[in-house]
């Protein structure tokens, strides 16, 4: 004798079973996007960040090499200016005490100085010149202008790499959503069609969704 | 009627009922097929997707590497040139312009003395040759400013040849390419996605193949197309890492 409810149970049951079914497929597909999405933010992220201290290291050696050679070069040229004051200084002293020793001394170093410079000139232009490797020379002709590039596209890739880390927090959550939906339809499989089962299965159901709306906001 | 599905629309009629459990229990053979193919697909979808995950994972580290290879070189690129930098402008330069300084006032202290004479010219040569000594005692600690290589004609000095030949003495570290490494980095990468990718058919394939088991009617088609993107994902897996 069968009951005249029979059908309806067989058929919430069906009901339960097609949507445990569907679920742990829809979980599987969905891992696999999650999995796709953690994979390019996590690399994305991990790139950015080296990007990011990479530059920073090129930046450091730009700044560093460039002021050590103008420095060198200014210091030198300092060095000149400070016997040209020197010649001026004995010039002076020499017409001031009637010291002709003293202003032929100024005279010479005046004239010395002349050259001094130019020279300097000459070999501070030099700097960075062939046969110097394209690197170096990169790092010795860095401008002002130059650097202040470098430096936004340093702060970019820092700004890139949190936004990546924070792509691949939202899909490692995901993940973590769906693990939990998988636990939940498993749970709902074993206590079957009944008001416990429907519970874990509506719960495994929302925690999928969830790791969908991740994936999609990770995704954008 | 063996392993058809329940429809709804008959399913009120107490005989109608009998009838489909009795065929649901009657066609036990073929179920247990479907069962067996279901169970077949589900897991090589999960062989080859561990297969697929792994490799990822492997060449996606092998792309972390590169990269972390390429920070690495490029800090050590960076140090060695600033070494050297400070080497040539910080260390050996300012000896050389004080050697440069000195022969320049020997030189113009010795011309103004041709033209003089007496306690003057006296004076002139004497600064002159104070200049001298101080050039001959730094000539021997100073290869900048004596090396004739890097002198150019004005008395001045090739700073470019200096700090070249100061680099050759480590071409390794002038060979350095942390772009190279990079780039290298960049292409595992890519391969790494790529195969993450060949995941989404076979998930497919898996979630078919989960279809397949309470849509009994259309359970041969549904694992039939499931056998396909699953070997859509391994074919697409094997072709990523063969050819990229």
């Amino acid at each position: 004798m069968i009951a005249p409810d029979s059908a309806a149970g067989l058929r919430a049951e069906r009901r339960f079973d097609l949507v445990a079914a569907v679920l742990i497929g829809v979980i599987a597909v969905l891992a696999a996007i999650l999995a796709l999405v953690e994979m390019s933010a996590g690399q994305t992220a991990s790139r950015a960040s080296l990007q990011a201290a990479k530059v920073e290291a090129d930046l450091s050696a730009r700044i560093s090499v460039s002021a050590e050679a103008t420095n060198a070069v200014l210091t030198a040229r300092q060095t000149a200016i400070v016997l040209a004051m020197e010649a001026i200084a004995r010039e002076q002293a020499g017409i001031q005490y009637s010291d002709p020793t003293s202003t032929a001394i100024g005279a010479a170093e005046q004239s010395a100085y002349t050259k001094l410079d130019s020279i300097l000139v000459e070999t501070g232009a030099t700097t960075g010149g062939k046969p110097v490797d394209p690197y170096t020379a990169g790092l010795l002709g860095a401008t002002p202008a130059d650097l202040k590039s470098e430096l936004a596209e340093q702060n970019h890739q820092v700004d890139l790499a949190n936004a990546a880390g924070f792509q691949e927090q939202l899909a490692v959550l995901g993940l973590s959503f769906l693990a939990l939906a998988g636990v939940l339809t498993g749970l709902a499989a074993v206590l079957r069609e009944g008001r416990s089962g429907r519970i874990s299965l509506t719960a495994a159901c929302v925690m999928s969704v969830a790791a969908g709306v991740l994936a999609v906001w990770a995704f954008i | 009627m063996a392993g058809e599905v329940i429809e709804g629309t008959a399913s009120e009629s107490r005989v109608v009922v009998v009838a489909e459990m009795t065929a649901g229990s009657g066609g036990a053979g073929s179920g247990d097929a479907g069962h067996g193919g279901v169970a077949i697909l589900l897991t090589l979808a999960a062989v080859v997707a561990a297969s697929i995950g792994f490799m990822a994972a492997m060449t996606s580290s092998s792309a972390n590497s590169s990269w972390q290879s390429a920070l690495r070189s490029e800090v050590k690129r960076s140090a060695a040139a600033m070494e050297d930098v400070r080497y040539v402008y910080g260390a050996e330069l300012p000896l050389a312009v004080r050697i440069i300084q000195a022969r320049t006032v020997q030189a113009e202290m010795l011309a103004a003395a041709q033209g003089q004479s007496g306690p003057t010219k006296a004076a002139l040569l004497l600064e002159a040759n104070v200049q001298g000594q101080i050039v001959t005692a730094l000539d021997s600690t100073a290869g900048l400013a004596t090396n004739t290589d890097y002198a150019l004609s004005s008395g001045g000095l090739d700073l470019g040849k200096a700090l070249a030949a100061e680099r050759a003495q480590n071409p390794q570290l002038v060979s350095l390419d942390p772009d190279g490494l990079e780039a290298a980095g960049d292409k595992l990468a890519h391969k790494a996605l790529l195969l993450t990718a060949a995941l989404i058919p076979t998930s497919g394939a898996a979630f078919l193949a989960v279809l397949a088991q309470p849509f009994k009617r259309r359970r041969t088609l549904l694992l039939r197309i499931g056998g396909l993107a699953l070997a859509g994902g391994a074919v697409m897996g094997l072709a990523v890492q063969v050819l990229v």
